[in-house]
């Protein structure tokens, strides 16, 4: 037997969106649910009702001792946009350098700034944070910046590199017999053209600088601490403070739902400027 | 205002040779142009002088500094690209002020000089345009405005017209030789277009694989080509080669004799050369040679007739514009006598006749 076609057109749409709702629901639920929770009362953690009374009493006692949300969130928006501020002009210049530039060992170097990635971070960590001990760095902030960039600078140069690869080198001999030197060539006409690489590898940088969890956790103690380290002070030993974690979790997703809402058009373009001159 | 100096010039890229040792000498405001084949290295030549390559060996001088070692920015030079350079995220004015913006000059005398340079180039209404708004010809205008801008010593441009289409070209060029003749900058200009340089330059430097083949005003380099690399390079259609020798003053090739002027002289080996204008064509008998019509061509202004020589060679003569004949019809070419050229067969070179002797 078989089904008459506009039947079957509708089963499989009926199907179709059902796979979407699934995975929706995959991506989806575990994000309303700590939104759902942050606002909940202790008593209705477990309660998988949406039907409660919203309270900011978690928000309250997070800001409190022995949480701080205040000061941990400013430490992460510290060290995560002292990240961006050095690693872009460094990862920019490196960039420009491997494009333009030819060295003994070709294209060994810029393979090698990758390569340093390879290594897991938690067999980098020791020696880390024995240099760290000795500098008199550890717990903070400047420690954690220097272990972020470790990783941030050697992808973003990649991602800006392949823009400047593709920006024709005619406009910088331009730029130099218009009377320009080398510095304000790259100002004036790589950089501006090479905007959406480094729009792509800022948001990466901030991304992964913002969500960083290992260095943060071997570096710091207290003074320090970022956000994602602080998450963990609301496993006490009266059990786990849900309600507690998930008002930290709003506040650390809200710059990333924020970012995603505004600059993920930015990105995308980015990413696929390159490829379509 | 300079002159432009090259001693020794050479440029090798590990172990090939773009440029073998080269002197030049652009006398202060001079129209040179540098013509040749793709990879004669006249590219090369302007991008040294402009300071984006490094010469091997040699001596630039420009206006009596040498410039080696002197950074492109510091070099006085303005130079427009066959891509135009233009830089895409800023508008028409900011392109062409750049060079001025650069050097800090204050707002309202940039704004000013933008709106001269762009009037003199013909782009004042596009000023608030970015390049990709533009066609070919209006970018290639707001190139030449940039480089315009500031009066520079010495113009370069790297065939500035290829990109435009050719009605486009013909206008460009006259714009490009007004504005030479206006401006009185020592100017260098790339191309491998043989109308460009006979129309635009005062003196012409022929190029190939490296070396410059020779070096003159275009009328030398049209009437008397130093060798066979120019002979058949300049001139449309190129000019007709005959390998033959001399005997008694008579050309022989096959089925060819040919009283040359002047004195009676012997030289094997060598190759005549007559433009397809400096050939007439002329009833069976009545020219110095016997051949068959191959094609006819009307260009409009002219008929070209490809003809076979009994020898098999093919030959090209331009005739009047009315002229009519069937191919395989039998005809005969008339040699202008006073506008041969012969050639050494073995090393190319042009072999001076009698008429000319005190000019070689």
């Amino acid at each position: 037997m078989s089904w008459p076609p506009r039947a079957r057109r509708r089963l499989r749409r009926a199907l179709h969106v059902a796979a979407i709702l699934l995975v929706a629901a995959v991506f989806a639920g575990p994000i309303l649910w700590i939104i759902a929770t942050a606002f909940k009362a202790p008593r209705d953690v477990y309660a998988l009702s949406l039907l409660f009374e919203p309270t900011l009493d978690n928000f309250r006692l997070a800001f409190d001792s022995p949480y701080f949300l205040g000061r941990r969130t400013l430490n992460s928006v510290i060290v995560t946009l002292g990240t961006l501020v050095l690693s872009l002009p460094i990862a920019t210049a490196a960039a420009y350098a491997f494009s333009r530039f030819r060295f003994p060992g070709g294209a060994a170097w810029p393979l090698g700034v990758l390569a340093t990635q390879f290594v897991p971070a938690v067999i980098v960590i020791i020696p880390l944070f024995v240099v760290f001990r000795t500098a008199g760095l550890l717990d903070t902030r400047l420690a954690l910046i220097i272990a972020n960039m470790s990783f941030v600078v050697p992808y973003s140069i990649w991602m800006i590199k392949g823009f400047i690869d593709a920006i024709p080198p005619d406009m910088e001999e331009a730029a130099q017999l218009d009377g320009a030197s080398r510095l304000r060539v790259i100002w004036d006409v790589v950089v501006p053209m090479a905007l959406p690489g480094i729009a792509s590898a800022a948001i990466f940088a901030f991304v992964v600088a913002w969500n960083e969890f290992f260095y943060a956790l071997v570096l710091t103690r207290n003074e320090a601490t970022t956000l994602q380290v602080g998450l963990m002070g609301a496993r006490t030993e009266r059990g786990d403070a849900w309600e507690i974690m998930a008002a930290m979790g709003v506040v650390i997703i809200a710059p990333m739902l924020l970012l995603s809402r505004y600059v993920q058009r930015h990105f995308v373009r980015g990413l696929v400027a390159g490829s379509v001159r | 205002m300079a002159q432009v100096r090259l001693s020794g010039v050479e440029k090798r890229f590990g172990g090939f040779t773009a440029l073998h040792p080269l002197d030049l000498e652009v006398a202060d405001g001079e129209f040179l142009v540098l013509l040749g084949p793709s990879g004669c290295g006249k590219t090369t030549t302007m991008r040294m002088i402009a300071g984006l390559e490094e010469p091997s060996a040699g001596e630039i001088r420009i206006g009596g500094r040498v410039v080696n070692d002197v950074l492109p920015k510091d070099r006085d030079v303005a130079m427009v690209f066959q891509n135009y350079g233009l830089y895409p995220h800023m508008t028409v004015a900011e392109n062409i002020g750049y060079p001025l913006k650069v050097r800090g000059v204050g707002r309202s005398e940039r704004e000013r000089r933008v709106r001269e340079a762009a009037e003199k180039v013909e782009l004042g209404a596009l000023l608030g345009r970015r390049p990709r708004e533009l066609s070919g010809g209006q970018r290639q205008r707001v190139a030449l405005a940039r480089a315009i801008i500031r009066t520079p010593t010495v113009f370069l441009l790297d065939e500035p017209l290829s990109n435009l289409d050719a009605k486009l070209r013909v206008t460009m060029r006259a714009e490009i030789k007004h504005l030479q003749g206006e401006l009185g900058v020592t100017t260098i200009y790339v191309t491998h277009d043989q109308i460009e340089a006979m129309t635009l330059a005062h003196r012409v430097a022929v190029m190939n694989a490296g070396r410059i083949m020779q070096l003159g005003t275009p009328e030398e380099i049209y009437d008397r080509p130093a060798n066979l690399f120019v002979a058949g390079f300049i001139g449309s259609p190129p000019m007709n080669l005959i390998p033959g020798d001399v005997v008694g003053g008579l050309f022989r090739a096959e089925g060819v004799a040919a009283r040359l002027p002047g004195a009676a002289f012997d030289r094997p080996g060598v190759v005549l050369g007559a433009r397809p204008e400096d050939l007439a064509v002329t009833a069976p008998g009545a020219g110095d040679l016997e051949a068959e019509v191959y094609a006819t061509e009307l260009t409009g202004e002219a008929v070209l007739v490809t003809a076979t020589l009994p020898g098999g060679a093919r030959v090209i003569a331009r005739t009047d514009r009315g002229w009519r004949a069937a191919d395989g019809a039998r005809v005969g070419l008339r040699l202008d006598r006073s506008r041969l050229h012969i050639f050494d067969r073995a090393d190319g070179r042009r072999i001076p006749q009698s008429q000319e002797v005190e000019t070689a």
